[in-house]
């Protein structure tokens, strides 16, 4: 296949390596040089010519090709059968309810928060599992970086440029994960977002960095959710709705099998206990205005409605440690986007 | 043996957008006020519109607030500016 990107020499691997660099291509680590051959084996894995466009960015006016997502790949250090779940995501950048523009030139820092559900997590060996969110897995690492690198090589979303983020996280390094399906007390996302359990599929959704929350002491989904509402409740002050994330690790997830849980018991349960009164919204200044009447019993919601909260099962069995993930801004400038992962 | 190594990136497309003339002045024009839903940018928009009235003679303003920062106006904002101002104040800041 003939690719159409230009080309540079370098004398050798560690030239190579340098040159990338200089040029600016990288996130600061160094990255595998994108040579003719390892472009064609992404391209090839995924079945792509590499003309084919993955995505046109409105605001932006770029049409990212396969090829290009191919070369960032390469750079981010992926196999090449990871190539399907990063054009996934990719495509995903460009839908319209994710809002490319919002999320990330915002200086409110989100990072693309990746979820890996079907077969193809287990094949691929993306963790879902101990460490969920720190490193350790190739998979993890690189796949979510390449849809980076892809953002910020092709798309043009360069820190302090077009990507405004004031602090950012380290989620913006990668931040894919896959969902524990197997131990999961929950259909997986996917499904429950329309897809067949035998369907590969990644969420994508801009996000936060994770907040860990811990609770030792309840034996009962209640307890656990009191504990996760609490921190939610206090985050909760922008009154500007995104959505959230909540991922539930080995023993509150076994906690809420053991009750029989389902996942929307538990969405109705946050929708619920995550309110927060226009009284305490202004004490803490995220209202504006003096406290008046009415305004302890005016309560505001956290979430537009019970389904903006993700929930998804994963990470270590061990631990009494569960997760929040506070989306970007609005449900309104951005929202979750869930695409098939095609293979050919 | 040297090693060709290929870009990753890409220019945006240019774009021709067609604008209209800016209008040689502001008397007796109507200006439409985009509030970009950020804190105070109705407040900010205001205070513009006051001082295109007051100095500069403009007739009267409407503002229309967008659903997040993040989304251009609705078709429905662009269509309602069309029909009822001559100029129309628009940004994005924090």
């Amino acid at each position: 296949m003939e690719l159409k990107s230009r080309h540079y020499a370098a004398r050798d691997a560690d030239e190579a390596m340098e040159l990338c660099a200089a040029k600016g291509w990288t996130d600061g680590l160094p990255v595998v040089p994108p040579t003719e051959s390892r472009i064609s084996a992404m391209l090839a894995a995924a079945g792509l010519e590499p003309g084919l466009e993955i995505a046109f960015i409105e605001n932006r006016q770029v049409s990212v090709t396969a090829e290009k997502v191919a070369i960032n790949a390469v750079l981010a250090g992926c196999k090449p059968e990871y190539m399907p779940v990063v054009v996934a995501a990719v495509e995903a950048l460009a839908d319209p309810l994710y809002g490319y523009h919002g999320p990330a030139t915002s200086t409110g820092g989100s990072a693309v928060f990746m979820v890996v559900n079907g077969p193809i997590a287990r094949e691929l060996d993306i963790n879902c599992g101990d460490n969920l969110f720190g490193p350790g897995w190739r998979a993890n690492a690189t796949i979510g970086r390449a849809v980076r690198l892809t953002m910020r090589n092709t798309i043009g979303t360069l820190p302090g440029i077009l990507d405004r983020s004031s602090l950012g996280h380290g989620g913006k390094y990668s931040f894919c994960i896959a969902e524990n399906e197997a131990q999961s007390p929950w259909p997986p996302l996917h499904v429950a977002r329309g897809f067949r359990r035998e369907q590969n599929a990644v969420t994508i959704m801009a996000a936060l960095a994770p907040h860990q929350y811990s609770n030792g002491l309840s034996n009962t989904p209640e307890g656990i959710l009191t504990t996760a509402c609490a921190n939610m409740r206090i985050c909760a002050g922008t009154g500007r709705h995104p959505q959230y994330a909540l991922v539930f690790a080995g023993e509150h997830m076994a906690t809420m099998a053991k009750a029989g849980w389902t996942r929307e018991d538990v969405q109705r349960y946050c929708f619920e206990h995550t309110r927060i009164s226009a009284a305490e919204l202004k004490r803490i200044n995220l209202l504006d205005g003096a406290v008046g009447p009415g305004d302890e019993t005016d309560m505001h919601t956290l979430v537009e409605t019970p389904q903006d909260f993700l929930v998804i099962a994963a990470g270590g069995n061990a631990g009494v440690q569960s997760a929040y993930i506070p989306g970007w801004g609005s449900k309104s400038g951005s929202q979750s986007v869930t695409k098939e992962i095609r293979r050919s | 043996m040297t090693i060709q190594i290929y870009d990753p990136t890409i220019e945006a497309k240019g774009r021709h957008i067609a604008y209209v003339p800016r209008p040689k002045s502001l008397a007796g024009l109507r200006v439409g006020l985009v509030d970009n839903s950020k804190h105070n940018s109705d407040q900010l928009l205001l205070r513009i519109a006051g001082l295109l009235e007051k100095d500069y003679g403009a007739k009267a303003h409407v503002m229309r607030r967008k659903i997040s920062a993040g989304v251009p106006a609705s078709p429905e904002i662009i269509a309602e500016f069309k029909n009822a101002c001559d100029v129309v104040v628009a940004g994005v800041g924090d």
